[in-house]
């Protein structure tokens, strides 16, 4: 990934998406005006091949823009947009603009593929699959108060008549919507990291500030620590070719992203004290997402039950072979 | 932090590294005598110098070292597949390991020409063997409070004092040891200096200690008036703390801090879990998960190995996540093994595991505790 996009990236996030304007969008739901900016970026043609009109970027390539996103909080499906772009072009239609497009991978039954459905807003549409059938929905966006994390919960109205419809085979949107949301969850924890660092440096207890007290020095090592792993399972998760991820790749981002989260959303809320579960404090912008994240599109069990199948099926005589196995395809076969 | 994220980006085993993989693989089919498994848990930790020496011949023993030293002059993947196939087999491979992957690249980097052509080609040769002198009686996780003195004399230094829980010492040639020539211990890490001991030098006895398995992986090291010549310092007097944390990144970044209960992993998974799959497919994939994610942390630190940093932060915090989840293994097994108390015990799977469980809490000791290691990436953090 090219710095200087990344770069370009970070600061229109910094516009378009500091705390008060996802505040806003959780508040109306309406963000028209940061999907136009967005949009208009390119961003969201980043895995569109160039033929296409995008930028032809590998799935390695935008990890980052993924975990920047998530560190802002960025109150679109932003990731979800990306690949479903790409998506609708490898299938040779051309994808609506000025739109996002959440996810929506469904069981046999056409049943969301998660206990929560994922977040959308007020220019949402749904791809949803079914098998190896692909429609593009209108949305439906469910009250605020609706949602038990008081997000905007979107659904696809799976009656209405698609705007586009398109099969592709070996494409499972289970395993893209639970890998971005292990990146997301890798970019919240970092901010979340750097706000608990600056709320130890300022915060004064006992005459002295919370970062001199060696607890507080051990925890925030374990957050970092935690904070690292997330973002390495992430990456490890979004290797892939042809759109295709790797079920045992996102098993392992997923499952440890979570692991992270517990962990680190855990210690963010013990050295923000009681001001960190105030409405006011943004601390809650982000462990609340984390929550939420967590519960959405498998938690551990399921994502680690996944793996611990995979390793009883392999003839792999070790665990490190097993893995060594998993992880053989690296970036350099992505497309 | 950005830059500690950054540090941990994705590094990939160059094919000439991944090639070398096959060799290593066959070689250890055919010299690894059928070990029973608790034996070949004790891996890096079980002595076997013929079985190094069969490395050495192999031209395996100091990797990275230049050719004209004895080495195999390649690079640090090269030495991640060899230490990873040994680790995964159970090996025993403590004779050469310190030597190997420590005190050679030390020696290689502080040490004068006279002192690498002495000792680089007899390390790379396993003729000899190398203990790390840092633990004092009074000086555990507070290294720089080491109080063993070398004061110089007309012919070279004069060492007093003592080393413990020095492993293999007793077996050992030559121990690499932190101490110091100037002030007191009070001045914590100035003055403090390194020397190479030879362990057969007259005033110095060596005890081993019994461990709490059983085994006799320790020792302690006493030094009365002994001799040191000249070229026994090692880099400049002064300077052993900077040298010894420059050690440091190469003793806490290796595979070995992640892969110590795998060979009980694997008992378990065909053992239990390929017998009885559906209770255990969750805590095996729980701890494969992790192991992904470290081992790649681990590849990343090679990388930087490889282009000749020295990534101590980094090192201290794979450590510190690698040794939890070598901790969690026999953990977690304990609680699925016992989980039916009416069902017929493995007897090897029980030995093997009742190991781990007695050694693991040293896997957060040696080398750097777990509490000095977090207080480092809280340094790194800007916290102290």
């Amino acid at each position: 990934m090219d710095n200087l996009l990344l770069d370009s990236f970070v600061r229109l996030l910094g516009q378009i998406s500091p705390p008060e304007a996802v505040r806003r969008a959780e508040a109306d739901g309406a963000a028209a005006h940061i999907v136009h900016e967005v949009d208009e970026s390119g961003f969201l043609d980043a895995l569109v091949p160039e033929s296409k009109g995008g930028s032809g970027l590998s799935i390695a390539d935008v990890v980052q823009l993924f975990f920047a996103a998530g560190e802002y909080l960025l109150p679109i499906p932003f990731a979800e947009t990306m690949v479903a772009r790409a998506l609708i072009a490898a299938s040779d239609a051309q994808p609506p603009r000025g739109r996002t497009i959440i996810l929506w991978p469904s069981a046999p039954g056409g049943k969301l593929r998660s206990t929560l459905g994922p977040s959308g807003d007020s220019t949402s549409l749904a791809l949803v699959q079914r098998d190896a059938e692909f429609r593009l929905l209108p949305i439906k966006l469910e009250e605020r108060d609706a949602d038990p994390f008081r997000m905007w919960s979107a659904s696809p109205m799976l009656d209405a008549t698609p705007l586009l419809q398109f099969t592709l085979a070996h494409v499972d949107l289970l395993h893209w919507s639970a890998a971005i949301t292990a990146a997301n969850m890798a970019g919240a924890i970092q901010r979340l990291l750097a706000m608990s660092l600056t709320q130890v440096n300022e915060r004064q207890q006992f005459g002295r500030t919370l970062s001199k007290f060696q607890v507080i020095q051990q925890q925030l090592s374990v957050f970092a620590e935690r904070s690292v792993s997330a973002q390495v399972a992430a990456r490890i998760g979004l290797v892939g070719s042809e759109l295709i991820l790797d079920g045992g790749r996102v098993a392992i981002a997923k499952s440890v992203a979570n692991e992270s989260a517990r962990v680190c959303a855990s210690i963010a809320h013990a050295v923000h004290g009681a001001m960190g579960i105030s409405e006011a404090h943004d601390l809650q912008l982000y462990t609340r997402r984390l929550a939420r994240w967590q519960i959405s599109f498998g938690s551990e069990a399921y994502w680690q039950k996944h793996i611990g199948q995979r390793r009883l099926q392999s003839k792999e005589p070790t665990a490190v072979e097993f893995v060594r196995s998993l992880l053989a395809a690296g970036p350099e076969t992505a497309h | 932090m950005i830059a500690l994220t950054e540090a941990f980006s994705r590094a990939i085993i160059p094919a000439i590294a991944e090639d070398f993989r096959a060799q290593v693989k066959s070689f250890l089919g055919a010299a690894l005598p059928g070990q029973p498994p608790h034996v070949r848990a004790r891996t890096w930790s079980a002595f076997d110098a013929k079985f190094s020496r069969s490395l050495a011949e192999r031209g395996w023993l100091g990797l990275t070292l230049p050719k004209r030293y004895g080495g195999a002059g390649l690079d640090a993947f090269s030495r991640f597949v060899l230490v990873e196939e040994l680790l995964v087999a159970g090996a025993p491979v403590a004779a050469h390991w310190i030597g190997d992957r420590q005190s050679a690249p030390l020696i290689l980097r502080y040490g004068t020409e006279e002192q690498r052509q002495f000792y680089l080609p007899r390390i790379c040769r396993a003729e000899i063997f190398f203990c790390i002198g840092m633990s004092e009686p009074n000086a555990g996780s507070d290294l720089a409070s080491v109080r063993t003195k070398a004061t110089r004399t007309d012919t070279g230094w004069l060492l007093n004092g003592s080393k413990v829980w020095t492993t293999y010492a007793h077996k050992s040639h030559y121990m690499l040891a932190l101490v110091r020539t100037s002030g007191t211990a009070d001045d914590r890490q100035q003055g403090l200096s390194q020397f190479v001991i030879d362990l057969s030098l007259p005033g110095i006895s060596i005890k081993p200690i019994m461990d709490l398995c059983g085994d006799e992986h320790f020792s302690e090291v006493f030094f009365q008036d002994v001799q040191l010549s000249a070229d026994a310092l090692v880099g400049e007097a002064g300077q052993g703390w900077a040298q010894t944390n420059a050690e440091l990144a190469f003793e806490r970044s290796g595979p070995e801090r992640i892969y110590s209960s795998l060979i009980l992993l694997d008992l378990w998974t065909h053992r239990v879990c390929r017998a009885s799959s559906e209770p255990h497919e969750v805590r095996l994939g729980r701890l494969i998960a992790r192991l992904a994610v470290l081992r790649e942390m681990c590849l990343a630190i090679t990388q930087r190995l490889a282009n000749g940093d020295s990534p101590l932060l980094e090192a201290a915090l794979l450590k510190d996540l690698g040794t939890e989840f070598e901790q969690s293994i026999p953990q977690e097994i304990a609680d699925a093994v016992a989980a039916d108390p009416d069902a017929q015990p493995d007897d090897e799977l029980t030995r093997t595991l009742a190991y781990l469980m007695q050694i693991s809490p040293a896997f957060s000791l040696r080398g750097g505790t777990r509490e000095i290691l977090r207080g480092m990436i809280a340094r790194g953090l800007g916290l102290r």
